[in-house]
């Protein structure tokens, strides 16, 4: 058999590591130290990498919290209400048609209410400012903005008191205390922006009031839930 | 023994005596016993990176990182109405309490937990009251309290801790560490992070650690204290505001030559570099006290 | 107790789970995202090197296909679609930070002359074996171009077919058989040049600590 060249043997290279492994070809790798040694460093980059694969391991959770978050606000997902919570929803009745849908409203469509809420309240706060300052406009502005939204949370406050008062008792002191620092923080804010009506700071701590109280009244409900 | 053969007690013979003496304490211990709390032990292996997840009602949580592939969870229910389920999937264990009764008292839910696990676990734990320390562990991290404290030691990663009245203390970690409290204070000591995110309604800050190059630094309260240490080494860009509190700074700032930042019309404000300011730090506050102090 | 909602999707297999998620079901969008994470997030890892940037691109890439999930129709399979979808993410990435709008083709790098392996072929035998280890190659593979590296990972890491990969990157199976080889042969220089810098640093320690000792 005539044997060939290196260089001839590079035309042989890819197909040698797909497998295809002629005759000639295995008779040059058998003598030549330096063709075999490519063969070698490259089955090996293959073996290594292959290992790769067995350290593989999931993205954080927060990749698909995110995600989650995203596909609800794009509405193009819907929750799955398991079977059992249906018939505990069926079994015990609740009083109001409000406490009866809270319990159905996950996180999300609160979250949605809410955001809906503080856009429009974003949107009042980021109106063109004039030269000429009308204070009243942007007090009344900011007010028709977080009147629904402040009536909303105070709705919901009243429906999870019920709920966390069968959770653990530390739990339940500590959800309490820290819902009237909230509930306080608010008050202060509120009076500052009416204060200030274009007072940026005290409208952007508002803003967040709003939505630790918001994030505060879903933990408690959570808790509800649960417990019951 | 039935009622027909009922022998009341000062009819029985001394030797049936010692015998109730005996037995009636053995069935009292037994009782007690029973209702003790059960420690279990379990352990599972892994590959690298695992995914750690806890949920528990109440109770202390202590997790520390060791060299083997290997997580163990050792778990005491506080009571035989609850238990521990700790199951694999993969590379992620799931722990997590129950009840086993529809009626259990608030006393009873509770576990203490000692769980290891390699140095590059993931962690994601929930537990409203008790306490959850971390030590150790290099790998990404979200912890949610009520009530409970959190204490990280030497960690690193994507830290992330929520807490609605619980405090929080970190020492000596680094990565990306994000903090949210409504009460909880905040200790952050001796870090070595190039992100920290904190922000307590009513809870005191104190950030003792270094000032990276290119590190951001956001601490944020509506009332209490803020407080940063610095040495004269350090190089950071600052901005300290407070609405209707104070701002106490001992740091020699310049003002910023490009005018980075926006004067606003309200409150006190501070604004400047220290040295090159490689670092960003931005601390505001409604209403509370703002102190840039000078390390010891 | 607070804990988070766990949703029991049992063994919901992929085939049905793809058709809840087409109806918008929230458990079935989990459980497809659940089986197919690791391999997208093991992906993007390998091509931009950071966790933060594949944590990105795993989330748009699941999101495209969740936007896109009603048109699936099985002419390919699933993982396909969805790691096509991966990769074209994650290239699109790679052009915008490159600055220039390239071709897929464009995206490796030229070879000289005929595109095979370069003059060092048959050069001094600097053995490879024991230099190859995972940091070593790791540090090869950021190197590559990203058409080499798309195909290096799906073949060599992920395991993918040809065929598979064909589809995946819409390249002929000719051509991705070509660009793995490249690819491999790229990385096989490039950690001839890591051992050479090595050697050169091992000689120049030496020298300095004898050169000390006169």
């Amino acid at each position: 058999m005539a044997t060939i060249t290196c260089r001839e043997f590079l035309s042989y290279l890819e197909p040698w590591m797909e497998g295809e492994r002629p005759q000639d070809a295995q008779a040059h790798v058998r003598t030549c130290p330096n063709c075999s040694s490519v063969i070698k460093d490259l089955e090996m980059i293959h073996v290594e990498a292959r290992s790769w694969s067995a350290s593989e391991r999931d993205a954080p959770e927060r990749v698909w919290t995110a995600l989650r978050a995203q596909l609800e606000q794009e509405g193009l997902i819907r929750e799955t209400i398991p079977a059992s919570v249906d018939r505990a929803q069926t079994a015990a009745p609740r009083a109001g048609w409000f406490a009866g849908l809270f319990p159905r409203l996950p996180r999300p469509v609160l979250a949605g209410a809410y955001l809906a809420a503080l856009v429009a309240v974003a949107f009042a706060l980021s109106g063109p400012v004039n030269k000429r300052v009308n204070e009243a406009r942007w007090l009344k502005g900011t007010q028709t903005s977080t009147s629904p939204l402040s009536a909303q949370l105070n709705f919901a406050e009243q429906n999870s008191n019920s709920y966390v008062t069968r959770s653990n008792p530390v739990v339940a002191a500590s959800l309490h205390q820290n819902l009237a620092i909230v509930d306080n923080y608010i008050a202060l804010c509120e009076k500052s922006v009416s204060e200030e009506p274009q007072n940026e700071v005290a409208r952007d701590y508002l803003y967040e009031a709003y939505q630790q109280k918001a994030d505060l009244l879903t933990q408690m409900t959570e808790r509800g839930e649960n417990v019951q | 023994m039935s009622s027909s053969h009922f022998v009341p007690a000062q009819w029985l013979p001394k030797s049936n005596w010692k015998t109730a003496g005996l037995l009636v304490p053995s069935l009292l211990l037994c009782s007690v016993v029973s209702a003790a709390p059960r420690r279990q032990e379990q352990h599972f292996k892994v590959a690298a990176h695992p995914v750690i997840t806890i949920h528990n009602p109440n109770g202390l949580i202590t997790v520390k990182a060791w060299t083997k592939s290997e997580v163990m969870v050792i778990s005491t229910p506080a009571s035989d109405r609850i238990e521990v389920d700790a199951e694999q999937m993969g590379n992620r264990v799931d722990v997590s309490t129950r009840e086993l009764s529809d009626s259990v008292a608030p006393d009873d839910m509770r576990a203490d937990f000692q769980i290891n696990v390699p140095e590059d676990a993931e962690l994601q734990i929930h537990n409203d009251a008790g306490n959850v320390s971390v030590a150790n562990v290099l790998g990404d991290m979200n912890v949610e309290t009520v009530a409970a404290g959190v204490d990280l030691e030497d960690a690193a990663g994507y830290l992330s801790v929520k807490t609605v009245g619980g405090s929080f203390t970190c020492i000596r970690c680094a990565g990306r560490i994000e903090a949210s409290s409504i009460s909880g204070n905040f200790r952050l000591l001796n870090l070595r992070s190039y992100h920290v995110w904190a922000q307590t309604s009513s809870g005191n800050i104190l950030f003792n650690g270094e000032f990276l190059p290119n590190g951001t630094y956001s601490l944020k309260n509506y009332s209490g204290v803020i407080e940063v240490r610095f040495s004269p080494g350090d190089s950071f860009d600052l901005s300290a505001t407070s609405l209707k509190g104070k701002v106490n700074n001992e740091a020699k700032l310049t003002p910023s030559p490009h005018q980075r930042h926006f004067m606003p019309r309200w409150g006190n404000a501070l604004f400047g570099t220290f040295n090159e300011g490689r670092a960003k730090i931005e601390m505001t506050s409604f209403d509370g006290t703002i102190n840039i102090l000078k390390r010891d | 107790m607070a804990r988070t909602r766990r949703i029991d999707t049992g063994e919901l297999l992929e085939a049905e789970a793809i058709r809840l998620a087409q109806q918008g079901d929230a458990a079935a969008f989990e459980r497809l995202y659940r089986l197919h994470n690791r391999r997208v997030y093991s992906l993007c890892l390998r091509m931009v090197g950071n966790t933060a940037e594949a944590e990105d691109l795993t989330q748009e890439a699941f999101l495209q296909l969740f936007r896109k999930i009603a048109t699936f129709r099985g002419e390919s399979a699933f993982s396909t679609w969805l790691h096509r979808l991966a990769v074209n993410v994650v290239l699109m990435k790679l052009r915008k930070k490159s600055g220039n709008e390239s071709s897929l083709e464009e995206l490796t790098e030229p070879d000289e002359e005929s595109g095979g392996p370069r003059r060092d072929f048959g050069g001094p035998d600097l053995r490879l074996s024991g230099s190859i280890d995972r940091v070593n190659l790791q540090r090869a593979v950021e190197q590559l171009p990203p058409g080499y590296k798309s195909v290096f990972v799906l073949h060599d890491v992920q395991g993918y077919e040809h065929n598979e990969i064909a589809e995946i990157m819409a390249c002929s199976i000719g051509n991705s058989k070509s660009q793995l080889h490249k690819a491999r042969m790229r990385l096989r220089e490039l950690l001839h040049e890591a051992l050479r810098a090595q050697a050169r640093e091992d000689r120049k320690a030496a020298s300095a600590e004898t050169g000390g000792k006169d």
